[in-house]
């Protein structure tokens, strides 16, 4: 028993001696080495050397000396850390200088020794490229005491006339100030450049001297509007800053951690220099014929339509141009040359696809009107730009559409003629035609004539008419293919006017006429009714015939009694007005009787 | 009969005047469209028209007004009765065909054989149509009156009995489009039609200011309309102008 306990209490201290062993400090081989935050720089820049010495600090350093390079005071981190893994005490300093060099060129650190814990070290040699900044900050700002700057640059040297670019404006302000605002741009002096929109992109950090500047880039869109030098800034830009307040030593007392560290507020103007530009004429040869001083790179699609439609009819003519360049100032062909159509002023609009405008599409709506019907097509359209990229003409060109015209409602267009306040403001974007002085008759609104009853009742009169005609017409050829019917109509109005005549003859008791008139028109009237001459009618015939047509005894009667009178007034003729005016009144019933005995 | 003629007198005293001060508000209104007041000459030109006067010109230079001011429905509404008033006044067809381009979105357009038709107005195509069928029956009435000029009438009373068939049907066509059908002129910078006659119904299609649709239906405030693509929706009266006509 007792040995198995030794035995356990020797495994005990064994893992107790092996544990104390893993964490207890033991020495570590130093190491040191030296490192630069980047291998170039521009002039004016300063770089960053950092010595690292791990496992120990240096008893003695050997003096950074470089001809061209000045190192500022090193500043030092130092780092102790446990390693649990290995039970090591790691230890670790860094000293950095800064590097600020003398002028551009390539420089080499050498290698550095230092005594670490009794062990010389040696660092590697380092290059170091300054290159020359290709426009160099305003004076001051390489030592960081600028605030705030601004830098333009031209991406070439030279610029056709109508050839839009894009300047670079930089605007640089020291890292440890803060913008109050949005900073604006104030001027953009350009002689000989239409300053076109200006686009503000992502900002970031640039290293200049001594100092670390926030940098807002921007992009300005310009267009040579002449040839010759063009000049281009100052660019004026107005900034406010936050700037660090400076009395730190009143702030110190109240303030020791800076936590309530203070700013100022201050209003700056910076301004870029001012930079020259040469700018060509456009080239005088193989100038296309419609080339109407569009420059850049352009892509053409056209559209026509309605293609069937009348004379005066509108068709509307969609041009599109897009491509790179000035759109603004693209313009459609000259096209006075189409005498078949009336054109009027085309509507235009740009759509950019992008911030500056320099790329994008420039719409054209164009109204135009046949003039006549022999218009078969609406003929080539061409458009020509320069292209400074690579120095040529290029026109672009779409086929001729055919048209459909018809002569129906052919009017002659008007002329356009500017409105009286016809000032280029108010025809821009749309323009439609004038309006019209003279007002004309004016009406009262009144419904549609199909809509008036009045007017439709009046339609009534041509039908009626033409019934009435119609009517009349019948009537007439009636009476023309039945010669009974118009002996007996022809009798009716004799004996109609001949009892007038009995009338007046009775009331002048003029018996010989009375009789004689009496007597021929129940001749008239029986031969009608009996179908034969009226001459061959006498008193004998009457009754047989008559009988048969269905005559009444009393009638026949009274007819007799008539004739009979007749007969006696050669001889004895009534003398009394009395007695004729009785006769005349039988004569009439037996007449209505005879008339309504049916042949 | 001196009292008929006074009545003439004062008819035609009356006439003078009127014409007189629609002349004068007219030239008043074109002033203020020239100083490019164009919203308060769309508004001068309307109190005309409320006055109950009307002329293709007047309704013409509304439309101008309306659309300088940014009205595009107005405008092609003023046009459109302008057109109807003078359908061949290539002036009126230049200016709504251009208002016409500018609108957005859904719209509804005339079709070949309506813009064919619309070459003259509907009072037009009725006193082609009357003095047909009056020649026609006239003729007619003649051929019974003078049986011996049948024979030579016969061929120009056939030609106006076609002549009468022919505007008559197309009289008869377009008083159906006149009377029976209307458009709605949408004058509302953008309106939304509805499924239903409710304020609370399902959105159907936007519509925006210009846009000519038909007119289906009326019910109360609402007006059920369709676009040129068929959709249906029901917009408010406020938000349209009604036409006569598809």
């Amino acid at each position: 028993m007792s040995r198995i306990k030794r035995h356990i209490f020797l495994i005990v201290g064994l893992l107790i001696l092996a544990v104390l062993g893993l964490i207890s400090p033991r020495a570590r081989a130093a190491n040191f080495s030296a490192s630069l935050d980047r291998d170039t720089i521009t002039l004016g820049e300063t770089a960053t050397l950092s010595l690292t010495f791990e496992g120990g600090q240096p008893n003695k350093l050997a003096s950074l000396i470089v001809a061209g390079l000045q190192f500022g005071t090193p500043s030092r981190s130092f780092s102790q850390n446990i390693d649990f893994n290995s039970g090591q005490v790691n230890t670790r300093l860094v000293l950095t200088y800064s590097v600020t060099p003398q002028h551009d060129g390539e420089f080499t650190i050498p290698a550095l020794a230092a005594d670490v814990n009794g062990q010389q070290l040696t660092s590697q040699p380092l290059k170091l490229m300054v290159t020359k900044s290709s426009a160099s900050p305003p004076a001051g700002a390489d030592n960081g005491s600028q605030i705030a700057f601004a830098k333009l640059t031209l991406p070439q040297k030279q610029i056709y006339s109508g050839e839009t670019i894009t300047a670079d404006l930089q605007l640089f302000y020291r890292q440890d100030t803060q913008l109050a605002r949005e900073p604006q741009v104030t001027g953009e002096a350009a002689d000989g450049f239409t300053v076109g929109k200006i686009t503000g992109d992502n900002q970031g950090l640039v290293q200049i001297g001594n100092a670390v500047y926030n940098v807002i880039p921007a992009k300005i869109a310009l267009t040579a509007n002449k040839t010759g030098t063009l000049h281009i800034g100052p660019v004026t830009v107005e900034l406010v800053l936050l700037v660090p307040s400076n009395d730190r030593e009143t702030e110190q007392f109240f303030d020791p951690f800076g936590m309530l560290r203070r700013n100022t507020q201050k209003q700056l103007s910076v301004a870029t220099d001012t930079l020259d530009m040469k700018s060509l004429p456009l080239p005088t040869e193989n100038v296309p014929a419609n080339f109407n001083g569009a420059v850049g790179d352009y892509q053409l699609t056209a559209t026509v339509g309605p293609t069937n439609l009348a004379v005066g009819d509108p068709i509307t003519l969609h041009v599109q141009i897009s491509g790179r360049g000035d759109l603004g100032s693209v313009t459609l062909p000259d096209q006075t040359a189409l005498h078949d159509f009336k054109i009027f002023a085309p509507t235009s609009k740009v759509e950019s696809s992008d911030q500056l405008g320099m790329e994008g599409t420039k719409t054209f709506e164009e109204i135009v009107t046949p003039q006549n019907a022999d218009v078969h097509e609406w003929p080539q359209f061409s458009f020509s730009f320069f292209n400074p990229a690579d120095g040529k003409y290029h026109t672009l060109t779409q086929p001729a559409v055919p048209l459909a015209v018809h002569s129906v409602g052919a009017t002659v267009m008007p002329a356009i003629t500017s409105a009286k306040n016809s000032s280029p403001e108010n025809q821009t974007p749309q323009d439609i035609l004038p309006i019209k002085e003279n007002l004309g008759t004016p009406e009262l609104k009144n419904a549609p004539l199909i809509a008036q009853p009045k007017f439709l009742a009046l339609q009534g009169l041509p039908v009626i008419a033409f019934l009435a005609a119609l009517v009349w017409r019948q009537r007439t050829d009636s009476l023309a293919n039945n010669p009974r019917l118009r002996r007996q109509r022809a009798v009716a109005q004799l004996v109609a006017g001949g009892l007038s005549d009995l009338n007046q003859f009775a009331a002048k008791n003029e018996s010989r006429e009375f009789f004689a008139m009496l007597f021929r028109l129940l001749q008239e009237q029986l031969g009608e009714r009996l179908d034969c001459p009226a001459t061959a009618i006498t008193e004998a015939d009457v009754d047989q015939r008559l009988i048969l047509l269905g005559a009444s005894p009393a009638m026949l009667e009274s007819l007799r009694e008539l004739f009979q009178f007749c007969n006696q007034a050669r001889y004895a003729p009534i003398q009394t007005r009395q007695e004729l005016v009785t006769v005349t009144a039988k004569f009439k019933k037996v007449v209505g009787e005879l008339q309504s005995l049916k042949p | 009969m001196n009292n008929l003629f006074a009545s003439l007198c004062v008819l035609l005293f009356a006439a003078k005047v009127f014409a007189a001060d629609v002349s004068t508000d007219f030239s008043a209104a074109n002033e203020l469209y020239a100083e490019g007041k164009f919203a308060d000459a769309a508004t001068a030109y309307e109190n005309i028209l409320r006055s109950g006067a009307t002329s293709p010109a007047l309704l013409f230079n509304a439309g101008n007004a309306e659309f300088k001011a940014g009205h595009l429905g107005r405008a092609i509404s003023a046009y459109r009765r302008a057109e109807l008033l003078a359908p061949r006044d290539s002036e009126i067809r230049a200016n709504l065909a251009f208002v016409r381009n500018q609108v957005q979105g859904a719209t509804g357009r005339e079709s070949f054989w309506q813009n064919w038709l619309g070459n003259l107005s509907l009072n037009e195509w009725t006193i082609f149509a009357t003095i047909a069928f009056w020649l026609t029956f006239i003729l007619l009435a003649a051929k019974q009156l003078r049986p011996a000029l049948a024979t030579k009438l016969k061929s120009t009373t056939w030609i106006f009995a076609a002549l009468t068939i022919f505007f008559g049907t197309i009289l008869g066509v377009q008083a159906a489009n006149h009377l029976s059908k209307q458009t709605a002129v949408v004058i509302s910078a953008q309106a939304m039609a509805r499924s239903g006659p409710f304020d609370d119904a399902q959105n159907a299609f936007m519509v925006r200011d210009g846009a000519e649709l038909s007119v289906l239906d009326r019910r109360d405030d609402w007006v059920q309309v369709a676009d040129g693509s068929g959709k249906t929706g029901w917009l408010q009266n406020k938000q349209i102008e009604i036409l006569p006509g598809a």
